[in-house]
């Protein structure tokens, strides 16, 4: 019996002391699967986040798509069915039926034959640098889209579009659609002396379209084309800088060698390369922006987009350091707002955004085709930017900008004719440091030098002729 | 006494037994959670590596890189641009452009800027497949370009790659007048060598003339696949 009793006490002691020591560790497992619980639901909420860019800038490209062929009513089923489409100062088209018509009227279409478009109908209208934000609570989102036109009708007309896009969108069953568009014209200018020979436009400037086919309520504002400089309201969803932000910068801890501390460190790689994925959509929305700021001389928000020693270096321009000297850089474009008949359009697109490994930094690669005019004269521009960002605690900046200018042409004789070489470094505002490199643009070509291998082969792709 | 101490031990080991059960089968809910994730995570990067692909080609065509051009295509990858015909396999896609298009390099007084607007790429739900739709804006020493891709990719060892490369043309022309009357209508197979190894999939012409080149995607809101055209919109080719 005694032995029993001991037996039993021992045996007791041994199982509490167990049982307090699984409780301590379950405590402890207990909070880490919480933790862990937490970190899946805010990853699986930002993967829906990011998805929601996409698919709105998939929207967007469709649209184009579908306009380009005279796709009028697929075009118009992007729309919810109360959507609207406010065309410039004509004013607002209400619902999808309508929307379809303004459409068709606007693009040569017929209502009655059905999509596609009559012999010698050109409706080119390229849907180009979204900026897109979506708002906190993940079901409705704005994105801002420039419209680049090539119009006409073959023997008859050839004519320039130009105009901005601000949408307001809605997930109604897990579906994205565009809930309001607002379509500012900025010009339709004849291709013969194009968008420098349009003279300043007296009054009502309403399209054709409005009086045959009159909109279903007046335009909220009323506004003048080209060459009258109208700045499109920015209407950043929420007023927040969300669009260009993504995950700071984290270091993940070493995790324990048990399978909760696998599935953590699971949880740990999954999670930085969604900061990555959602890096390069914020990067994209923040050289839209900057796009946006310059084509209206807005330097100083040009500047803010820059990392405090951030660098600015344009053509044969030098290198400007710092957000204060590359506001004046940017200045020498042209007076801050600019003046009426000054177009600055630099239009941002074909991006190769690299988001380095740990998602601190990150080097890019975009194009622009510049639509300028100064003084009654217009040129063409092109020209490649190499560019480097930095995750400012989850805030993503320039940190270098660099635009290697292709060429510049006169508008009525074009770049082949007659080229422009680039401005050399101002003697007004002289840069911090000479030009990073020397060289000249068309007729002489420069191959800008690659920040990415070659994506397929992996081989580098040395900037030199081969 | 002992039998309750027993039973008190056996219920004990019993109830962390089920305990431990459980706790197993929540990790793998949240592993398999995680794992769910991670495929739609993988997606968001594919979009941007079938894009890099693309947009890599443009920059390489306008500086004629061919060779850096042709290794973006998988080794068994086709080539149809134009009305041109179908070239089988990376070495014709090279011959394709130098042969067809120019020497190696860029050379002054001579530009061919070829660029990728509006690209909506599209990753299969196999994951190693997938589509882009893209405009081609040309802006040359000729004057404007304005034409479709509708490509095909492929993953292979774990990189996204051309397995098809089909650009219809849309329009092309001078830079005096534009596109009120000064377009070119096509490209032909027989004209000027490389000859192709297939003749065209499908023969159109150019603007002032209308084709549509179908569209791999059907309308991201309603879900339907594309109508197709009116009869009165062009000729015999659309819907192909």
């Amino acid at each position: 019996m005694a032995f029993t009793s001991k037996a039993a006490s021992l045996a007791l002691s041994v199982l509490l002391g167990l049982a307090l020591c699984t409780s301590a560790g379950a405590k402890d497992d207990a909070a880490r699967l919480a933790a862990l619980k937490s970190r899946i639901r805010s990853i699986a909420a930002e993967t829906t986040y990011v998805e929601a860019i996409t698919q709105i800038q998939r929207l967007g490209r469709a649209f184009g798509f579908y306009t380009d062929k005279g796709y009028f009513g697929e075009a118009a089923d992007l729309f919810t069915d109360a959507g609207t489409f406010q065309w410039g100062v004509d004013g607002v088209y209400k619902g999808k039926a309508r929307i379809k018509e303004l459409l068709t009227r606007h693009g040569g279409g017929s209502m009655s034959d059905g999509p596609g478009l009559p012999f010698g109908r050109l409706n080119l209208r390229m849907q180009l640098q979204p900026l897109v934000t979506v708002a906190a609570d993940g079901h409705s989102a704005h994105a801002r889209w420039r419209e680049w036109g090539l119009l006409g009708e073959y023997k008859k007309s050839a004519t320039w579009g130009d105009a901005i896009i601000e949408d307001d969108y809605v997930k109604e069953n897990e579906v994205w659609k565009i809930a309001t568009r607002r379509y500012f014209l900025n010009f339709e200018a004849p291709y013969q002396g194009g968008w420098a020979s349009l003279k300043p436009v007296p009054g009502n400037w309403q399209s054709p379209v409005a009086s045959s086919f009159p909109a279903d309520a007046p335009a909220p504002a009323q506004y003048q084309p080209f060459p009258a400089v109208f700045v499109p309201p920015y209407d950043y969803a929420d007023g927040t800088l969300r669009a260009i932000q993504s995950r700071a910068p984290f270091v993940s801890p070493q995790r324990p060698d048990d399978a909760l501390g696998k599935l953590e460190a699971l949880a740990d790689a999954k999670e930085l390369q969604l900061a990555r994925a959602h890096s390069v959509r914020a990067i994209e929305n923040l050289q839209a922006m900057y796009g946006y700021y310059i084509d209206k001389g807005q330097w100083q928000k040009a500047a803010t987009l820059f990392a405090r020693d951030g660098s600015y270096e344009f053509g044969q321009s030098g290198v400007y350091i710092g957000k204060p000297h590359i506001e004046r850089a940017l200045a020498l474009m042209g007076p801050a707002g600019l003046e009426a008949g000054q177009l600055n359009n630099y239009v941002m697109v074909q991006p190769i955004i690299n988001v380095a490994a740990d998602n601190r930094t990150a080097q890019a690669r975009w194009r622009s085709d510049v639509q300028w005019a100064r003084g009654g004269k217009g040129r063409w521009g092109g020209g490649v930017y190499e560019n480097e960002y930095v995750n400012d605690q989850g805030t993503w900046k320039f940190s270098k900008l660099h635009y290697y200018v292709t060429f510049w042409g006169d508008y009525d004789q074009g770049w082949v004719a007659k080229p422009y070489p680039m401005d050399p470094p101002s003697t007004t505002i002289p840069p911090d440091m000479p030009p990073t490199v020397v060289y000249q643009s068309f007729p002489k070509l420069q191959i800008v030098p690659y920040h990415y291998n070659n994506p397929v082969s992996g081989k580098p792709t040395p900037g030199e002729q081969e | 006494m002992r039998k309750s101490l027993m039973l008190l031990i056996a219920l004990t080991s019993l109830a962390a037994a089920v305990a431990q059960a459980q706790g197993a089968s929540e990790l793998q809910g949240l592993e398999q959670q995680l794992h769910g994730l991670g495929d739609r995570i993988q997606r968001l990067q594919d979009l941007t590596e079938v894009e890099i692909v693309q947009d890599a080609y443009g920059y390489y065509v306008d500086k004629a890189q061919w060779h850096y051009l042709a290794d973006l295509f998988a080794p068994d990858a086709t080539l149809e641009i134009g009305g041109k015909g179908v070239f089988l396999g990376r070495a014709r896609v090279f011959e394709y452009m130098h042969v067809g298009l120019g020497r190696l390099g860029a050379h002054d007084g001579s530009l061919i800027d070829h660029q990728q607007f509006q690209c909506l790429p599209t990753i299969n739900p196999d994951g190693v497949s997938a589509q882009i739709r893209c405009i081609a804006f040309v802006m040359s020493s000729g004057g404007w370009g304005h034409n479709y891709y509708e490509d095909q990719f492929v993953k292979l060892n774990g990189v996204w790659q051309f397995k098809k490369l089909h650009g219809p043309f849309n329009m092309y022309s001078g830079y005096k007048v534009g596109w009120l009357d000064n377009t070119i209508l096509n490209t032909t197979p027989e004209k000027w060598p490389p000859y192709p190894d297939l003749p065209p999939t499908v023969l159109y012409m150019t603007f002032p003339n209308y084709y549509i080149e179908p569209f791999h995607y059907p309308n991201p809101v309603t879900g339907r696949p594309m109508p197709p055209p009116s009869p009165r919109a062009g000729g015999e080719a659309f819907g192909r």
